[in-house]
């Protein structure tokens, strides 16, 4: 099986037109394990340097840093840097997938760990409601004892001819409803829209945040910085798992999808939360830069298949360090 | 015999007593079989008649005062009227026996140990009670009360639920029942621990007579349990009290709470998290803080990680308890539980979690998020009321039985559109009890709000509560914010309770040692501002009330020519009068009165007056009760009607508000210790007092030729026109004018004194923190001082009347300026930690 590594680079950088005089923030940029990646690692580089930097597992299993900035400081610049190896998604031949009326009333009755899990990804959260709209929208799809994959796919594909990319519609505070009246929006409307669907009938979703490597045009080599931020979506079916799937691509998450990791909606892992202290008008740059290592590079292949495998039989997985909270999770 | 002795008029002009009780009436907590007074309520029914009609009245117009005095008060939201409105509170107390004390306080241990114990499986542990399927993971996973990140946050002694508040209802059959948990924070021990304090003024023999139980200490285990549960076990833990600010419905309480624990009374934005501690921010410094008892709802407690958009919160709160630096009490997250869709499940998870039968039953409550519970609701809609199931605070609730077809079809649409958000709970009968009105005694509804603290080993019960009463006689439903009234609650002391102390005795912690937390630099803000608008107001009602004087002594024709010095006198302090003779009356006393009686923008009588109630209203855990009644005082009056405005009425309005502002400087002088609070109240003041002297003289200067009646009217607007009379027995000019006002240091009203003053309080300031002003603005200051007082300024202002003023009016400009950076200086730096503070920018909707 061919896994890749990948080189990330991540920097968010904020101006202030007034000096802060503290900030706390609450980061979410370093990439989780998951079944099919492994982050090798990860470090930071924050200027001007936090006073205080812990780390600790969310509630979602994700990894999130608490910095806090206790001194006047007129700018902050995060730099997230993290080697991920990615391995292909494992995807079940559709047409034997089960149907998706058994996919939900498990997830409603069922308390055993996986599906009670996923009971919590079928209800609505903050930034994402359910309604019959919703609802009936996705049951075009969703007929009657189609297989999950399927209708997934369908829908996916009703998606992708129904809405348009257009970064410039949307904001990262636009309500889903205006996205399903004006079909216009970002990945992250896509991944939002998407959830509301499957949650409006019933079945499991969560969103997933996260990165994807992009091609230069044919003939042009790579710019640095031009990739960005991804967001899809994630969609459980009990005795297969958690399969990822990118609606605004109309594909499933392949082996340039890499996760940070993932909640209820956007609003649960937003790469960068902050409250300042004394803070004026802030302007904002972010890069991205996603860079697969050539098969020179990453030589060593079967190393990392090995890595991969000590990782899925339950190792530790890497941390950058400081004060762990226990991570608040069902087991 | 007992007729003989309760058996008058009071009572049964009432028709209180029932001789039959069907089963459809209500518990009557006073009176029992055959109409005879249940055994607790004798004594107290032998008083009210000993008492009577006449004297009951009287005791309770006695009543109001102190509740008036003690400015009790409960804010109403969304009514413009019902900021601060007098709480409301009866004199008969409702009377429950020891034995049947005894049954409830077992009852509420069980409820607060079971509530703690489910709070614990699902934040700190495995969520078991999910997995082995005793709580649907609905009733949490789509509960907005369950905050994700307080997951796993770890908790002294394991004690999520310190302070637990039951709401409960008699029912017919005489079984008390709760229809509600309050975990989030339980408001109501401060009103409660008030109204026995009221009620033992109003009736201090009676209370001895029955032998009731005292409050006291429930609050002394409050505080030790709170101080036990510190972060690694810390001697002495500093405690704050946190409290969402004055806008809050129960503001007062949280005020007359922080005093009464001897703890600060704090807003979020006065503290901060500094490496991963909570600190307060003191003029001192930051202070560590070891325990938060909050006021203020989980969910707003920090815009970090919960909910973003809170002003109330500190950001980092989270992260300080993540990392075991801080007690949070309630512990953040416990108001997951209150929600009323719990109530379904708490008698099955009683048995499996400590193996016992609940004690306290709840009242019976069906869960719509249930195919069971869905078919009962829709069957039995009307005898059911239905309430959201996640309990948001003023949630709307449907009676069944009140409802038309049409209405109760569409509640049936709503309840099956989503049937998890809601509940519907058996409508419950309340219990009632006598209510003293003015029109005699009314039998009215009853509730009952009682209280656990635990430290986890120990439970402490509160020997009584708040018992609320509906607002009328037809009204079944209680409800503070629906106007409903109170009253004490007396649990009678047994032979088991022999080591309590009297139940009027209230225990005086005001003189708490303060030492471990200094003033919060919020407080002192709030201080300095109050010195300075309490100022500001007294100089602009002495000014109107001088003028009006003027105004009324003499209405001769010359005076229109007087009429424009006052007029242009008044322009350079700063009254905006209009003058455009379209836009309102022409003459002067028109414009004033105007000003006096309608202008409302910034500046105004009532601009000023919100000012200082507001200032004030912010460290109210900090002024003594006498100097919040005085400027409770301070409200704007309703509208006096066109026809009785007039001079002599504006000038009697005038003068009762100098003579409050007077009582509020007397008080601040001879009641306020002379600590950091006080020098930043008195500073405000002599800063806003030396502006005022400077405005007044400058005013005074360009209006010149400067007769002298003008001069007479500084004078006295300065309050030394006596003074001067008596040391010169001459008209005033300008040169002892500016002695009296400007140079003289023994002058409370001079300039010099101002200057003096603040000179003092800086260097003591200064030495208390070692923090002080720029020595620029502290250097100005000295040489203006020293310009005033020095020989050569005394030789420039000629004797004679020809007098130059410009030399005065730029040496006032110099003072201003002075002023003017000092009080800028002094802000940034004592109370600079009082930024506000923002979210940051979202990062973008991720691109691709």
């Amino acid at each position: 099986m061919q896994h890749l590594l990948y080189d990330i680079v991540h920097v968010t950088e904020y101006d202030y037109q007034r000096a802060v005089s503290v900030s706390h923030h609450l980061l979410r940029l370093e990439p989780r394990r998951t079944p099919r990646q492994l982050c090798l690692n990860h470090e930071f580089r924050i200027f001007p340097e936090p006073s205080v930097v812990t780390s600790h597992g969310d509630y979602f299993g994700n990894r999130a840093h608490f910095i806090a900035v206790e001194h006047p400081h007129s700018s902050l610049s995060i730099t997230s840097k993290a080697r991920v190896a990615v391995s292909p998604a494992f995807l079940p031949d559709t047409s034997e997938t089960p149907a998706w009326e058994t996919v939900r009333s498990r997830c409603r009755v069922d308390r055993t760990w996986g599906a009670l899990e996923a009971n919590e990804y079928t209800h609505p959260s903050p930034l994402v409601h359910t309604s019959p709209e919703f609802a009936d929208y996705a049951l075009e799809s969703f007929t009657r004892s189609r297989p999950i994959f399927e209708a997934l796919s369908d829908l996916m594909a009703r998606l992708q001819s129904d809405f348009r990319f257009d970064p410039t519609a949307t904001t990262v505070s636009t309500p889903l409803a205006d996205f399903h009246r004006n079909r216009r929006g970002v990945c992250q409307d896509f991944a939002h829209f998407f959830i509301a669907c499957l949650r409006s009938i019933g079945l499991p979703a969560r969103y997933v945040s996260g990165y994807l490597e992009t091609d230069p045009p044919p003939g042009f080599s790579k710019l640095r910085g031009v990739d960005a931020s991804h967001a899809w979506v994630s969609l459980f079916c009990p005795g297969i798992g958690w399969i990822d799937a990118d609606p605004t691509n109309n594909c499933y998450a392949s082996l340039r999808h890499i996760s940070i990791g993932w909640g209820r909606d956007y609003g649960d892992i937003s790469p960068v939360r902050g409250v300042l202290i004394g803070g004026t008008q802030q302007i904002l740059r972010v890069s991205v830069d996603v860079s697969a290592l050539s098969p020179e590079a990453s030589a060593d292949i079967s190393l990392v298949t090995q890595v991969l495998a000590a990782s899925e039989a339950g190792n530790n997985e890497p941390s950058t360090g400081g004060s762990n909270t226990p991570a608040p999770r069902n087991s | 015999m007992l007729e003989k002795h309760h058996g008058t008029a009071l009572i049964e002009a009432a028709g209180l007593r029932r001789t039959a009780s069907g089963m459809a009436a209500p518990h009557d907590e006073c009176f029992g079989q055959g109409g005879l007074p249940r055994p607790q309520w004798t004594g107290m029914i032998e008083a009210i008649e000993r008492l009577g009609a006449a004297r009951l009245n009287a005791r309770w117009d006695e009543g109001l005062r102190i509740i008036r005095e003690h400015g009790v008060t409960y804010n109403v939201y969304g009514d413009p009227q019902g900021r601060d409105r007098p709480w409301s509170l009866d004199p008969v107390p409702l009377i429950l026996s020891a034995p049947e004390w005894r049954g409830l306080e077992a009852g509420l241990i069980q409820r607060s140990r079971l509530l703690n114990w489910v709070l614990r499986d699902l934040y700190l542990g495995t969520q078991r009670l999910i997995v082995d399927g005793f709580i649907p993971p609905e009733l949490v996973y789509s509960n907005p009360g369950f905050l994700r990140p307080c997951r796993g946050l770890p908790v002294a002694g394991q004690v999520m639920l310190h302070l637990y508040g039951a709401d409960l209802v008699r029912s017919a059959s005489g079984q008390w029942m709760t229809f509600a948990d309050r975990t989030q924070s339980a408001s109501g021990t401060g009103y409660a621990h008030e109204n026995r304090k009221v009620v033992s003024r109003v009736l201090p023999d009676e209370i001895r007579e029955v032998s009731v139980r005292s409050l006291a200490p429930f609050f002394r285990s409050l505080r030790s349990f709170l101080e036990t549960l510190a972060p690694g076990r810390r001697e002495n833990p500093v405690m704050v009290l946190m409290t969402p600010g004055p806008l809050n419905a129960t503001y007062f309480e949280h005020a007359y709470l922080a005093r009464h624990l001897g703890i600060p009374l704090v807003e979020g934005a006065d503290l901060t998290v500094r490496d991963l501690r909570v600190c307060l921010k003191t003029l001192e410094g930051l202070q560590p803080v070891d325990v938060i008892l909050r006021r203020v709802d989980d969910s707003f407690c920090d815009p970090l990680e919960l909910r973003t958009e809170s002003v109330l919160g500190v950001p980092g709160l989270v992260q300080a308890a993540r990392a075991g630096h801080v007690t949070i009490a309630n512990a953040l997250g416990s108001g997951l539980v209150e929600s009323p869709a719990f109530l379904t499940f708490l008698p099955a998870l009683c048995r499996h979690l400590l193996d016992e039968d609940l004690l306290l039953p709840s009242v019976p409550t069906w869960w719509c998020g249930e195919a069971e519970g869905l078919r009962y609701v829709t069957s039995h809609l009307d005898r059911l009321v239905v309430k959201p199931a996640f309990g948001r605070r003023r949630g709307h609730s449907w009676f069944g039985h009140q409802l038309a077809a049409a209405d109760k079809t569409h509640l049936l649409e709503l309840i099956a559109s989503r049937p998890q958000d809601f509940v519907a709970q058996e409508c419950v009968l309340p219990s009632s009890a006598p209510v003293w009105t003015p029109g005699g005694f009314e039998r009215r509804s009853v509730l009952l709000r009682a209280y656990v603290a635990t430290d986890g080993s120990e439970h402490a019960v509160l020997p009584g509560g708040l018992t609320r009463v509906a607002a009328s006689v037809e009204d079944p439903l209680v409800s503070m914010q629906g106007g409903a009234g109170s009253k004490d609650t007396w649990i009678l002391r047994s032979g088991q309770d022999d080591d309590e102390e009297s139940a009027t005795a209230i225990p005086d912690h005001a003189s708490t040692d303060r030492r471990l937390t200094g003033l919060p630099s919020r407080a002192a803000d709030s201080l300095f501002w109050l010195g300075r608008y309490t100022e500001r107001f007294e100089q602009y009602l002495r000014v109107l009330r001088c003028v009006l004087g003027q105004l009324a002594s003499d209405t001769s024709p010359e005076s229109s020519d007087r009429d424009n010095r006052l007029g242009h006198l008044m322009a350079g302090i700063g009254f905006l009068l209009t003058t455009d003779p379209d836009d309102g009356p022409a003459d002067l006393t028109g414009r004033i009165l105007d000003w006096i009686y309608r202008f409302d923008g910034p500046g105004s009588i009532p601009d000023l007056m919100n000012r200082i109630r507001e200032n004030a209203a912010a460290v109210r855990d900090r002024l003594s009760g006498d100097t919040w009644q005085i400027l409770d005082r301070l409200v704007p009056q309703p509208k006096v009607p066109t026809t009785r405005r007039s001079i002599a009425h504006a000038h009697g309005m005038m003068q009762g508000l100098i003579l409050n502002l007077a009582a509020f400087n007397g008080l601040a002088m001879e009641n306020m210790t002379r600590g950091p609070g006080w020098r930043f109240l008195d500073s405000g003041r002599r800063l806003e007092r030396g502006f005022s002297m400077t405005t007044l003289i400058t005013a005074a200067a360009f209006v010149s030729g400067s007769p002298t009646p003008l001069l007479e009217m500084i004078l006295d607007i300065a309050d030394s026109g006596m003074t001067h009379r008596q040391r010169y027995f001459a008209r005033a000019r300008w040169p002892e004018v500016v002695e009296m006002l400007v140079r003289d240091v023994s002058n409370p009203r001079a300039l010099a004194f101002q200057l003096s003053a603040l000179r003092t309080h800086l260097e003591a300031l200064q030495s208390e923190f070692r923090v002080g002003v720029d020595d620029r603005w502290s250097a100005l200051i000295e040489g203006i001082q020293g310009r005033l007082l020095s020989a050569e300024f005394a030789r420039e202002i000629p004797k004679q009347e020809g007098f130059d003023v410009h030399t005065l009016i730029a040496l006032m400009e110099t003072c201003t300026q002075g002023l003017a950076g000092l009080s800028d200086d002094l802000t940034q730096r004592y109370f600079s930690h009082t930024h506000p503070q923002g979210p940051l920018t979202h990062p973008h909707p991720p691109e691709a």
